[in-house]
C-alpha cells in the first residue's frame, strides 16, 4: 500500500477507509456449489446488511471473508492493488488468509467466550500485541464502555445472559480495530431488550469507521441504519435498494 | 480373618511409625511415575491435538491404533522392553536394564496411548468456535493451540491423571525392566507381589492402602475438576 493511497483514503489522523474487492469467489462443499463466482466490493464506511434464506450460504461467505475457510477461488484487490498471483492455489490461500484474518474479524451467531473474566475476553486480542498493560486496560476500558458494560468487567464469562455476551463479543473484535466486522446472525435468541441494546452498540460501530457486514433473515432489521443491503439467493449475491 | 486383621493393623502401624523402607518404596513409586507423566503428556496432547484439529491421511488409522494401544498388557510392553534392552538386544549398549530409567520408559510405552486417545476425545469435543475465534482476534497459531488447551484444560487434566493412575498401579512391565531392586527400583506394586510371595501381608496391605487412598484422592480430585468445567461449561 503506498502512501498516496493512504492519503486518499484519510478520514481522521488515525483511521483509513479500507476498500476490498473481492471477486470470483467460488464455494463448494459436498459437490454442492455454496458460493458461485461471487463478486463483491466493500469499503469499511459500508453497513452491509446481508440477507438470504437458512443453507444459502451467508455463514460460509463471512468464514470466507475472515479468512476460516478455504475458498475453491477467489481473488482479492485492496485499496486498488490486487494480491500477486502465487505458484499454487495453496499458496496463495496460504498468504491470503493471514491477509483476510487481519482484517476480517468474524462474530459467531452464539459467540463463545473464554473463561475468565469479560476483561479477559476483551483484552484477548491485545494480549499478543507488545502493548503495556496500562494501554491495554485503557482500551479495555474503552471498548467496554462502547457495548454499555464497563460495570460487569470483573464478571465470570459463563455468568453472562445472551445478549451480554454478544455484546462482549462485539467489544472483543471491536478493540483490535479491524477494517470490518462480520455479524453472524447476532439478533438469533435475543429477546427484545437485548436487541435494542445490541442496535445501539452496532450502530455506534459505523461512527468509529468500522465496516459491518449483518446477516439476518429479517430484511427489515430493526433499527439499523444500514447504506448496503445484499441477498445472497443460491449461490449469488443481489444489490437490493435500501 | 484374624490373619488378615492382625496384618492390617501391623499395615496400619507401619505406616504411621514412618517405617524408612516402606516410605522409600512409596517415594520412589511417585517419583518414577510423575517422570514418566511429565515426559509423556506434553507430547501425547500435542498429538493428541494435531489429531483433532488437522485433517491428513492415515490419521483415523493413528486413532484406531491409539484406542487399541489403551489395552496393551503392562507384561508384553515389559517383555517387548526387557529384550529391546537387554545385552543380546539392539539397545543393549545403553545399560538400562533393571535402571528407573528402563522403568520409565515402560510406563510411557504403556500411558502415551491412554494420554492420546483421552486427550483426543476431550480436544475432539471442545467447541470449535474456541480455535475459530482465536485466529479471528488475530491470535498467532501458537497462541490459538494454547487457548484451545486452556479451554479442554479439565478434559485434559482428567486424561493426564486416568495416565498417572494406570502406570503407578501396574506390575508387569516395573517388576521386568526395573528387576524390583531395593532402594533403587522396588515400586509399590512389585513391593507388593514379592511380600504376597514371602508371606509377609502387612508391609503389602500397608502399600496396598497407599495405592487406595492415592486412587481415591485422585478420584475425588478428578470429581471436583469435572464438576468445575460442568460449572464453567
Amino acid at each position: 500500500m503506498t502512501k498516496k493511497v493512504h492519503d486518499d483514503n484519510l478520514i481522521t489522523s488515525k483511521q483509513y477507509i479500507h476498500n476490498f474487492i473481492l471477486n470470483n469467489i467460488l464455494f463448494v462443499r459436498n459437490k454442492k456449489l455454496i458460493l458461485n463466482d461471487l463478486n463483491v466490493e466493500l469499503s469499511s464506511n459500508h453497513f452491509v446488511l446481508m440477507t438470504g434464506q437458512n443453507g444459502s450460504g451467508k455463514s460460509t461467505f463471512l468464514k470466507v471473508l475472515s479468512g476460516l475457510l478455504k475458498p475453491d477461488n477467489f481473488s482479492i484487490t485492496y485499496q486498488q492493488k490486487a494480491s500477486e498471483a502465487a505458484q499454487s492455489k495453496s499458496k496463495f490461500w496460504f498468504s491470503q488468509k493471514f491477509f483476510l484474518r487481519k482484517h476480517f474479524c468474524y462474530l459467531h451467531q452464539t459467540p463463545y467466550l473464554f473463561s475468565g473474566t469479560v476483561y479477559d475476553n476483551v483484552a484477548y486480542g491485545l494480549m499478543h500485541k507488545k502493548l503495556a498493560k496500562d494501554e491495554i486496560a485503557h482500551k479495555v476500558n474503552e471498548a467496554l464502555k462502547v457495548v454499555a458494560l464497563d460495570h460487569l468487567s470483573k464478571r465470570n464469562s459463563y455468568a453472562l445472559s445472551g445478549g451480554e455476551k454478544q455484546r462482549v463479543a462485539i467489544a472483543r473484535s471491536w478493540v483490535i480495530k479491524p477494517a470490518f466486522m462480520l455479524l453472524d446472525e447476532p439478533f438469533a435468541n435475543m429477546d427484545k431488550h437485548s436487541r435494542h441494546s445490541t442496535y445501539d452498540t452496532i450502530n455506534q460501530l459505523k461512527e468509529d469507521n468500522i465496516g459491518i457486514v449483518l446477516t439476518s433473515h429479517d430484511p427489515h432489521c430493526g433499527e439499523l441504519a444500514f447504506n448496503r443491503h445484499l441477498h445472497l439467493y443460491q449461490g449469488k449475491m443481489n444489490e437490493n435498494p435500501i | 480373618m484374624s490373619d488378615l486383621s492382625l496384618a492390617t493393623t501391623q499395615a496400619i502401624s507401619l505406616l504411621i511409625s514412618a517405617d524408612p523402607d516402606l516410605w522409600t518404596i512409596i517415594f520412589l513409586s511417585f517419583s518414577v511415575s510423575l517422570r514418566a507423566i511429565i515426559f509423556s503428556a506434553p507430547i501425547a496432547i500435542i498429538f493428541a491435538f494435531c489429531l483433532a484439529y488437522f485433517r491428513f491421511p492415515g490419521r483415523q488409522l493413528l486413532i484406531a491404533l491409539f484406542n487399541t494401544a489403551m489395552s496393551i498388557p503392562a507384561v508384553v510392553v515389559g517383555l517387548t522392553l526387557y529384550l529391546l534392552l537387554s545385552r543380546a538386544g539392539p539397545m543393549g549398549d545403553l545399560k538400562l536394564l533393571f535402571t528407573q530409567d528402563a522403568m520409565i520408559m515402560g510406563q510411557i510405552v504403556l500411558c502415551f496411548p491412554l494420554l492420546v486417545a483421552l486427550s483426543h476425545a476431550s480436544l475432539q469435543s471442545t467447541d470449535r468456535r474456541v480455535w475459530e475465534t482465536a485466529i479471528t482476534l488475530g491470535a498467532p497459531t501458537f497462541y490459538s493451540i494454547l487457548t484451545v488447551l486452556k479451554e479442554a484444560r479439565f478434559g485434559l487434566m482428567a486424561a493426564i491423571i486416568a495416565g498417572f493412575g494406570r502406570i503407578i498401579a501396574e506390575v508387569g512391565s516395573s517388576m521386568m525392566v526395573g528387576g524390583n531392586i531395593l532402594n533403587y527400583t522396588r515400586n509399590i506394586p512389585t513391593a507388593i507381589a514379592l511380600e504376597t510371595s514371602k508371606g509377609s501381608f502387612a508391609q503389602g496391605i500397608a502399600l496396598g492402602l497407599v495405592l487406595l487412598l492415592m486412587a481415591l484422592v485422585l478420584n475425588l480430585f478428578l470429581s471436583i475438576i469435572q464438576g468445575r468445567g460442568e460449572m464453567v461449561s
